[in-house]
Protein backbone atom coordinates (compact mmCIF):
# COMPACT_ATOMS: atom_id res chain seq x y z
CA UNK A 1 0.00 0.00 0.00
CA UNK A 2 0.90 3.73 -0.91
CA UNK A 3 0.27 5.90 1.86
CA UNK A 4 0.87 9.25 3.35
CA UNK A 5 -1.18 8.99 6.03
CA UNK A 6 -1.65 12.78 7.89
CA UNK A 7 -2.04 12.19 11.69
CA UNK A 8 -4.40 13.90 13.42
CA UNK A 9 -1.84 16.23 14.70
CA UNK A 10 -0.94 18.21 11.64
CA UNK A 11 2.81 19.38 13.22
CA UNK A 12 3.60 15.72 13.52
CA UNK A 13 5.57 14.41 10.22
CA UNK A 14 3.28 12.03 8.04
CA UNK A 15 4.55 8.47 7.72
CA UNK A 16 5.65 7.52 4.05
CA UNK A 17 5.68 4.16 2.33
CA UNK A 18 7.00 3.19 -1.06
CA UNK A 19 4.37 3.08 -3.60
CA UNK A 20 3.93 0.71 -5.54
CA UNK A 21 1.72 2.07 -8.64
CA UNK A 22 3.75 2.22 -11.93
CA UNK A 23 4.26 5.67 -12.31
CA UNK A 24 5.74 5.80 -9.08
CA UNK A 25 7.67 2.90 -9.63
CA UNK A 26 8.68 4.54 -12.94
CA UNK A 27 9.98 7.88 -11.24
CA UNK A 28 11.39 6.00 -8.17
CA UNK A 29 13.57 3.76 -11.32
CA UNK A 30 14.59 7.31 -12.45
CA UNK A 31 15.65 8.57 -9.22
CA UNK A 32 17.74 5.22 -8.71
CA UNK A 33 19.64 5.47 -12.20
CA UNK A 34 20.72 8.90 -11.61
CA UNK A 35 22.05 8.24 -8.56
CA UNK A 36 24.04 5.14 -9.16
CA UNK A 37 25.28 7.36 -13.02
CA UNK A 38 26.66 9.89 -9.91
CA UNK A 39 29.83 7.74 -9.12
CA UNK A 40 31.25 7.48 -12.19
CA UNK A 41 30.35 11.20 -12.98
CA UNK A 42 32.31 12.64 -9.53
CA UNK A 43 35.22 10.57 -10.24
CA UNK A 44 35.93 11.78 -13.88
CA UNK A 45 35.04 15.18 -12.81
CA UNK A 46 38.25 14.61 -10.43
CA UNK A 47 40.53 12.81 -13.41
CA UNK A 48 39.14 14.40 -16.32
CA UNK A 49 41.48 17.13 -17.67
CA UNK A 50 39.14 18.02 -20.45
CA UNK A 51 36.60 20.91 -21.16
CA UNK A 52 34.05 22.61 -22.19
CA UNK A 53 33.31 26.58 -22.85
CA UNK A 54 35.90 26.74 -20.22
CA UNK A 55 34.03 24.29 -17.50
CA UNK A 56 34.92 21.26 -16.37
CA UNK A 57 32.98 18.87 -19.03
CA UNK A 58 31.67 16.69 -16.50
CA UNK A 59 29.94 18.96 -14.57
CA UNK A 60 26.86 19.30 -17.30
CA UNK A 61 26.21 15.58 -16.45
CA UNK A 62 26.66 16.47 -12.89
CA UNK A 63 23.89 19.18 -12.87
CA UNK A 64 21.33 16.64 -14.89
CA UNK A 65 21.90 14.37 -13.03
CA UNK A 66 21.51 15.60 -9.80
CA UNK A 67 18.52 17.78 -11.16
CA UNK A 68 16.55 15.00 -13.01
CA UNK A 69 17.35 12.93 -9.60
CA UNK A 70 15.48 15.68 -7.43
CA UNK A 71 12.47 16.39 -10.10
CA UNK A 72 12.08 12.54 -10.20
CA UNK A 73 12.28 11.49 -6.18
CA UNK A 74 10.19 14.96 -5.60
CA UNK A 75 7.40 13.00 -8.02
CA UNK A 76 7.69 10.24 -6.14
CA UNK A 77 6.50 11.93 -3.16
CA UNK A 78 4.06 13.96 -4.69
CA UNK A 79 2.77 11.28 -6.66
CA UNK A 80 0.64 9.78 -3.44
CA UNK A 81 -1.38 12.93 -3.43
CA UNK A 82 -3.58 11.69 -6.29
CA UNK A 83 -5.77 9.37 -5.29
CA UNK A 84 -4.75 5.49 -6.55
CA UNK A 85 -7.22 5.52 -9.10
CA UNK A 86 -6.15 8.50 -10.44
CA UNK A 87 -2.48 6.95 -9.99
CA UNK A 88 -3.38 3.99 -12.05
CA UNK A 89 -4.78 5.66 -14.65
CA UNK A 90 -3.56 5.21 -18.37
CA UNK A 91 -2.69 9.07 -18.69
CA UNK A 92 -0.25 9.08 -15.34
CA UNK A 93 1.37 5.14 -16.17
CA UNK A 94 1.78 6.48 -19.59
CA UNK A 95 3.13 10.09 -19.04
CA UNK A 96 5.32 9.17 -16.23
CA UNK A 97 6.65 6.36 -18.22
CA UNK A 98 7.81 8.47 -21.21
CA UNK A 99 9.10 11.41 -19.10
CA UNK A 100 11.37 8.12 -17.24
CA UNK A 101 12.32 6.86 -20.64
CA UNK A 102 13.36 10.34 -21.68
CA UNK A 103 14.85 11.24 -18.75
CA UNK A 104 17.45 8.06 -19.41
CA UNK A 105 17.79 8.43 -22.76
CA UNK A 106 18.87 12.37 -21.96
CA UNK A 107 21.19 11.60 -19.77
CA UNK A 108 22.54 8.76 -21.47
CA UNK A 109 23.33 11.29 -24.71
CA UNK A 110 24.27 13.73 -22.07
CA UNK A 111 27.09 11.73 -21.05
CA UNK A 112 28.23 9.92 -23.84
CA UNK A 113 28.79 13.50 -25.30
CA UNK A 114 30.85 14.46 -22.30
CA UNK A 115 32.82 11.24 -22.76
CA UNK A 116 33.32 12.73 -26.41
CA UNK A 117 34.26 15.76 -25.24
CA UNK A 118 31.89 17.55 -27.51
CA UNK A 119 28.74 19.37 -26.25
CA UNK A 120 25.40 18.02 -26.07
CA UNK A 121 22.74 21.24 -26.60
CA UNK A 122 23.76 24.07 -29.10
CA UNK A 123 25.40 21.87 -31.42
CA UNK A 124 25.14 21.75 -34.68
CA UNK A 125 28.71 20.49 -36.02
CA UNK A 126 27.93 17.14 -37.09
CA UNK A 127 24.23 15.38 -39.00
CA UNK A 128 23.85 13.80 -35.80
CA UNK A 129 24.31 16.21 -33.67
CA UNK A 130 21.92 18.39 -35.52
CA UNK A 131 19.70 15.57 -35.08
CA UNK A 132 19.92 15.09 -31.73
CA UNK A 133 19.73 18.55 -30.55
CA UNK A 134 15.99 18.68 -31.24
CA UNK A 135 14.87 15.02 -30.03
CA UNK A 136 16.58 15.94 -26.86
CA UNK A 137 14.30 19.28 -26.77
CA UNK A 138 11.19 16.68 -27.68
CA UNK A 139 12.53 14.70 -24.58
CA UNK A 140 12.52 17.73 -22.29
CA UNK A 141 9.69 18.69 -23.12
CA UNK A 142 7.81 15.10 -22.29
CA UNK A 143 9.94 15.33 -18.79
CA UNK A 144 7.97 18.50 -18.23
CA UNK A 145 4.48 17.58 -19.42
CA UNK A 146 4.39 14.98 -17.12
CA UNK A 147 4.77 16.94 -14.35
CA UNK A 148 2.29 19.20 -15.64
CA UNK A 149 -0.10 16.68 -15.78
CA UNK A 150 0.98 15.17 -12.44
CA UNK A 151 -0.19 18.42 -11.22
CA UNK A 152 -3.31 18.50 -13.23
CA UNK A 153 -4.19 15.48 -11.17
CA UNK A 154 -3.36 16.31 -7.90
CA UNK A 155 -6.35 19.20 -8.64
CA UNK A 156 -8.73 17.03 -10.39
CA UNK A 157 -8.07 13.57 -8.71
CA UNK A 158 -6.49 14.65 -5.48
CA UNK A 159 -6.45 13.05 -2.18
CA UNK A 160 -8.54 15.26 0.12
CA UNK A 161 -7.12 13.09 3.15
CA UNK A 162 -4.02 16.16 3.19
CA UNK A 163 -3.19 19.22 4.56
CA UNK A 164 -4.79 22.20 2.07
CA UNK A 165 -0.95 23.30 2.04
CA UNK A 166 0.86 21.19 0.85
CA UNK A 167 -1.99 19.98 -1.97
CA UNK A 168 -2.01 23.59 -3.07
CA UNK A 169 1.83 23.97 -3.42
CA UNK A 170 2.08 20.49 -5.53
CA UNK A 171 -0.84 22.17 -7.89
CA UNK A 172 0.65 25.39 -8.14
CA UNK A 173 4.49 24.52 -8.05
CA UNK A 174 4.24 21.09 -10.85
CA UNK A 175 1.67 23.17 -13.24
CA UNK A 176 3.15 26.78 -12.81
CA UNK A 177 6.94 24.89 -12.68
CA UNK A 178 6.66 23.13 -15.49
CA UNK A 179 4.85 25.76 -17.83
CA UNK A 180 7.54 28.17 -16.50
CA UNK A 181 10.37 25.78 -17.97
CA UNK A 182 8.71 25.07 -20.68
CA UNK A 183 8.35 28.76 -22.11
CA UNK A 184 11.93 29.77 -20.71
CA UNK A 185 13.90 26.60 -22.08
CA UNK A 186 11.97 27.14 -24.82
CA UNK A 187 13.35 31.03 -25.36
CA UNK A 188 16.64 29.30 -24.47
CA UNK A 189 16.18 26.48 -27.18
CA UNK A 190 14.77 28.83 -29.96
CA UNK A 191 18.06 30.70 -30.02
CA UNK A 192 16.26 33.95 -30.71
CA UNK A 193 17.54 35.69 -28.21
CA UNK A 194 21.39 36.08 -29.07
CA UNK A 195 21.50 32.18 -29.63
CA UNK A 196 22.42 29.71 -30.15
CA UNK A 197 23.21 29.01 -26.58
CA UNK A 198 22.28 29.99 -22.81
CA UNK A 199 23.92 33.43 -23.17
CA UNK A 200 22.43 36.36 -23.43
CA UNK A 201 25.57 39.23 -23.94
CA UNK A 202 28.48 39.19 -21.84
CA UNK A 203 31.46 36.40 -22.35
CA UNK A 204 30.29 33.09 -23.70
CA UNK A 205 31.79 30.83 -21.46
CA UNK A 206 31.97 29.63 -18.01
CA UNK A 207 35.36 30.99 -17.38
CA UNK A 208 34.03 33.61 -15.38
CA UNK A 209 30.62 31.80 -14.07
CA UNK A 210 29.38 31.52 -10.30
CA UNK A 211 30.59 28.74 -8.57
CA UNK A 212 29.19 25.34 -9.44
CA UNK A 213 26.24 26.69 -11.06
CA UNK A 214 28.11 28.12 -13.85
CA UNK A 215 26.08 30.93 -14.49
CA UNK A 216 27.53 34.10 -16.18
CA UNK A 217 28.80 37.02 -14.17
CA UNK A 218 29.72 39.28 -17.28
CA UNK A 219 26.22 38.86 -19.39
CA UNK A 220 22.95 37.15 -18.89
CA UNK A 221 22.62 33.90 -18.42
CA UNK A 222 19.27 32.04 -18.99
CA UNK A 223 20.31 28.88 -17.15
CA UNK A 224 19.18 31.01 -13.93
CA UNK A 225 15.52 31.59 -14.80
CA UNK A 226 15.15 27.70 -15.18
CA UNK A 227 16.96 26.68 -12.83
CA UNK A 228 14.37 28.74 -10.27
CA UNK A 229 11.75 27.91 -12.82
CA UNK A 230 12.45 24.23 -12.60
CA UNK A 231 13.35 24.31 -8.91
CA UNK A 232 9.87 25.99 -8.61
CA UNK A 233 8.13 22.17 -8.64
CA UNK A 234 9.82 21.53 -5.49
CA UNK A 235 10.28 24.24 -3.85
CA UNK A 236 6.17 25.31 -3.77
CA UNK A 237 5.15 22.02 -2.31
CA UNK A 238 7.94 22.11 0.32
CA UNK A 239 6.33 25.62 1.29
CA UNK A 240 2.97 24.20 1.19
CA UNK A 241 4.10 21.41 3.44
CA UNK A 242 5.64 23.77 6.14
CA UNK A 243 2.84 26.22 5.56
CA UNK A 244 0.62 23.18 6.81
CA UNK A 245 2.22 22.60 10.07
CA UNK A 246 2.68 26.42 10.56
CA UNK A 247 -0.63 28.47 9.53
CA UNK A 248 -3.29 25.68 9.59
CA UNK A 249 -6.26 26.47 8.54
CA UNK A 250 -3.91 30.39 6.51
CA UNK A 251 -2.25 27.51 4.96
CA UNK A 252 -3.38 28.27 1.41
CA UNK A 253 -2.96 31.82 1.81
CA UNK A 254 0.45 31.46 2.87
CA UNK A 255 0.64 29.08 -0.21
CA UNK A 256 -0.29 31.86 -2.85
CA UNK A 257 1.51 34.20 -1.19
CA UNK A 258 5.12 31.93 -2.03
CA UNK A 259 3.87 31.77 -5.51
CA UNK A 260 3.51 34.91 -5.98
CA UNK A 261 6.97 35.34 -4.83
CA UNK A 262 8.29 32.64 -6.45
CA UNK A 263 6.77 33.85 -9.93
CA UNK A 264 8.05 37.38 -9.23
CA UNK A 265 11.47 36.16 -9.03
CA UNK A 266 10.99 33.89 -12.11
CA UNK A 267 10.15 36.61 -14.42
CA UNK A 268 12.34 38.98 -12.42
CA UNK A 269 15.52 36.45 -13.06
CA UNK A 270 14.14 35.60 -16.09
CA UNK A 271 13.91 39.65 -17.66
CA UNK A 272 17.30 40.56 -15.91
CA UNK A 273 18.83 37.72 -18.39
CA UNK A 274 17.10 38.63 -21.24
CA UNK A 275 18.29 42.00 -21.22
CA UNK A 276 21.76 40.36 -21.02
CA UNK A 277 22.47 41.52 -17.57
CA UNK A 278 24.55 39.02 -14.83
CA UNK A 279 22.39 37.81 -12.19
CA UNK A 280 25.40 38.54 -10.07
CA UNK A 281 28.81 40.21 -11.08
CA UNK A 282 31.69 38.77 -8.59
CA UNK B 1 36.68 -20.02 -41.62
CA UNK B 2 38.64 -17.03 -40.31
CA UNK B 3 38.80 -15.96 -36.79
CA UNK B 4 37.95 -12.68 -38.23
CA UNK B 5 34.73 -14.70 -40.08
CA UNK B 6 33.96 -16.40 -36.95
CA UNK B 7 33.98 -12.60 -34.90
CA UNK B 8 31.82 -11.41 -37.63
CA UNK B 9 29.53 -14.83 -36.89
CA UNK B 10 29.26 -14.17 -33.39
CA UNK B 11 28.46 -10.48 -33.45
CA UNK B 12 25.93 -11.25 -35.49
CA UNK B 13 24.30 -13.23 -33.18
CA UNK B 14 25.15 -11.68 -30.17
CA UNK B 15 22.94 -8.61 -32.10
CA UNK B 16 20.02 -10.70 -32.91
CA UNK B 17 19.67 -11.93 -29.10
CA UNK B 18 19.99 -8.59 -27.89
CA UNK B 19 17.51 -6.91 -30.53
CA UNK B 20 15.17 -10.00 -29.21
CA UNK B 21 16.24 -9.03 -25.40
CA UNK B 22 15.47 -5.13 -26.56
CA UNK B 23 12.31 -5.56 -28.68
CA UNK B 24 10.17 -9.13 -28.61
CA UNK B 25 7.80 -9.98 -26.15
CA UNK B 26 9.33 -12.16 -22.89
CA UNK B 27 8.09 -15.56 -23.65
CA UNK B 28 9.75 -17.77 -21.57
CA UNK B 29 11.14 -20.05 -24.85
CA UNK B 30 12.73 -16.86 -26.23
CA UNK B 31 14.45 -16.24 -22.90
CA UNK B 32 15.90 -19.79 -22.92
CA UNK B 33 16.54 -19.69 -26.34
CA UNK B 34 19.05 -16.80 -25.22
CA UNK B 35 20.68 -18.03 -21.89
CA UNK B 36 20.98 -21.69 -23.05
CA UNK B 37 21.18 -21.18 -27.27
CA UNK B 38 23.31 -17.93 -27.56
CA UNK B 39 24.62 -17.89 -24.39
CA UNK B 40 25.64 -21.57 -23.99
CA UNK B 41 27.17 -21.82 -27.65
CA UNK B 42 29.31 -18.40 -26.79
CA UNK B 43 30.77 -20.39 -23.32
CA UNK B 44 30.94 -23.67 -25.50
CA UNK B 45 33.06 -21.99 -28.54
CA UNK B 46 35.38 -19.95 -25.33
CA UNK B 47 35.86 -23.25 -23.71
CA UNK B 48 36.98 -24.92 -26.80
CA UNK B 49 39.19 -21.66 -27.82
CA UNK B 50 40.55 -21.34 -24.61
CA UNK B 51 41.79 -25.54 -24.11
CA UNK B 52 42.77 -25.83 -27.64
CA UNK B 53 45.17 -21.85 -27.62
CA UNK B 54 45.53 -20.43 -24.11
CA UNK B 55 48.69 -22.46 -23.48
CA UNK B 56 50.27 -22.05 -26.86
CA UNK B 57 50.64 -18.15 -26.61
CA UNK B 58 53.89 -17.18 -25.89
CA UNK B 59 54.41 -15.25 -22.65
CA UNK B 60 50.41 -14.99 -22.24
CA UNK B 61 48.73 -14.95 -18.79
CA UNK B 62 46.42 -12.74 -16.78
CA UNK B 63 49.31 -11.88 -14.20
CA UNK B 64 50.20 -8.50 -15.70
CA UNK B 65 49.48 -5.78 -18.06
CA UNK B 66 52.37 -7.52 -20.24
CA UNK B 67 50.97 -10.97 -20.23
CA UNK B 68 47.40 -9.83 -21.21
CA UNK B 69 48.91 -7.99 -24.59
CA UNK B 70 50.92 -10.78 -25.13
CA UNK B 71 47.75 -13.47 -24.85
CA UNK B 72 45.69 -10.96 -26.82
CA UNK B 73 48.50 -10.44 -29.70
CA UNK B 74 47.05 -14.45 -30.95
CA UNK B 75 43.90 -13.86 -32.73
CA UNK B 76 42.12 -16.98 -31.33
CA UNK B 77 42.94 -15.84 -27.92
CA UNK B 78 41.89 -11.93 -29.00
CA UNK B 79 38.38 -13.36 -29.86
CA UNK B 80 37.97 -16.01 -27.04
CA UNK B 81 38.47 -12.90 -25.00
CA UNK B 82 35.62 -10.87 -26.99
CA UNK B 83 33.32 -13.96 -26.87
CA UNK B 84 33.69 -13.81 -22.86
CA UNK B 85 32.86 -10.27 -23.20
CA UNK B 86 29.60 -11.51 -25.60
CA UNK B 87 28.61 -14.15 -23.38
CA UNK B 88 28.61 -12.56 -19.67
CA UNK B 89 27.18 -9.27 -21.12
CA UNK B 90 24.51 -10.87 -22.87
CA UNK B 91 23.74 -12.94 -19.07
CA UNK B 92 23.73 -9.51 -17.60
CA UNK B 93 21.31 -7.92 -19.79
CA UNK B 94 18.99 -11.10 -19.25
CA UNK B 95 19.43 -10.86 -15.55
CA UNK B 96 18.41 -7.22 -15.77
CA UNK B 97 15.92 -7.71 -18.29
CA UNK B 98 14.24 -10.23 -15.47
CA UNK B 99 14.81 -7.98 -12.59
CA UNK B 100 13.16 -4.83 -14.49
CA UNK B 101 9.95 -7.29 -15.49
CA UNK B 102 9.83 -8.11 -11.32
CA UNK B 103 9.82 -5.00 -10.46
CA UNK B 104 7.38 -3.82 -13.20
CA UNK B 105 9.70 -1.73 -14.97
CA UNK B 106 8.27 -0.90 -18.17
CA UNK B 107 9.69 -1.95 -21.16
CA UNK B 108 10.32 1.48 -22.70
CA UNK B 109 12.46 2.57 -19.80
CA UNK B 110 13.99 -0.57 -19.81
CA UNK B 111 15.69 -0.56 -23.23
CA UNK B 112 17.98 2.36 -22.91
CA UNK B 113 19.31 0.36 -19.83
CA UNK B 114 19.73 -2.89 -21.77
CA UNK B 115 21.15 -0.83 -24.59
CA UNK B 116 23.67 0.99 -22.54
CA UNK B 117 24.59 -2.97 -21.12
CA UNK B 118 24.78 -4.06 -24.66
CA UNK B 119 27.38 -1.22 -25.36
CA UNK B 120 29.32 -0.76 -22.31
CA UNK B 121 28.43 -3.65 -20.10
CA UNK B 122 29.42 -2.21 -16.50
CA UNK B 123 27.62 1.19 -17.40
CA UNK B 124 24.08 -0.66 -17.55
CA UNK B 125 24.51 -2.99 -14.75
CA UNK B 126 25.77 -0.05 -12.77
CA UNK B 127 22.52 2.41 -13.84
CA UNK B 128 20.63 -0.24 -12.35
CA UNK B 129 22.47 -1.42 -9.75
CA UNK B 130 20.05 1.43 -7.24
CA UNK B 131 17.62 -0.75 -7.57
CA UNK B 132 18.59 -3.13 -4.75
CA UNK B 133 18.34 0.24 -2.31
CA UNK B 134 14.91 0.09 -2.81
CA UNK B 135 13.25 -2.94 -3.91
CA UNK B 136 9.49 -2.80 -5.54
CA UNK B 137 7.37 -5.68 -6.83
CA UNK B 138 4.27 -5.72 -9.47
CA UNK B 139 2.85 -8.17 -7.29
CA UNK B 140 1.61 -5.90 -4.55
CA UNK B 141 -0.43 -3.21 -6.59
CA UNK B 142 -2.13 -1.04 -4.81
CA UNK B 143 -3.95 0.18 -7.59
Amino acid sequence: MSTIAIPQDRRAIPTFSMPTDPASGAALDTALIMLALLAPTLVAMNIDERQLNSADIWMKPLHFQLSIFIHFAALVLLLPLINPAGRASRLIRWSMTSAATAAVCEIGYIMLQAARGRASHFNASTPIETVMYPLMGIGATIIVIGSFLIGVQIWRQGRTDIGAGLRLGAILGLTLGSAATLIIAGTMASGSIDGPGHWVGGVHSDANGLPFLGWSTTGGDLRAPHFFATHGMQVLPVAGFLADRLFGSQAPRAVWSATALWVALVATTFAIALTGTPLLRL
Amino acid sequence: MTWAALFSLANAIALLAWATLILAPRWAALLAAIRYGVIGLFCVAYAVLVLLFFFRVEGGGFGSLLEVRALFASDPALLAGWLHYLAFDLFVGLWIAERADARGLNRFIQAPLLFATFMFGPIGLLMTIGFDLIPRSLRTQDA
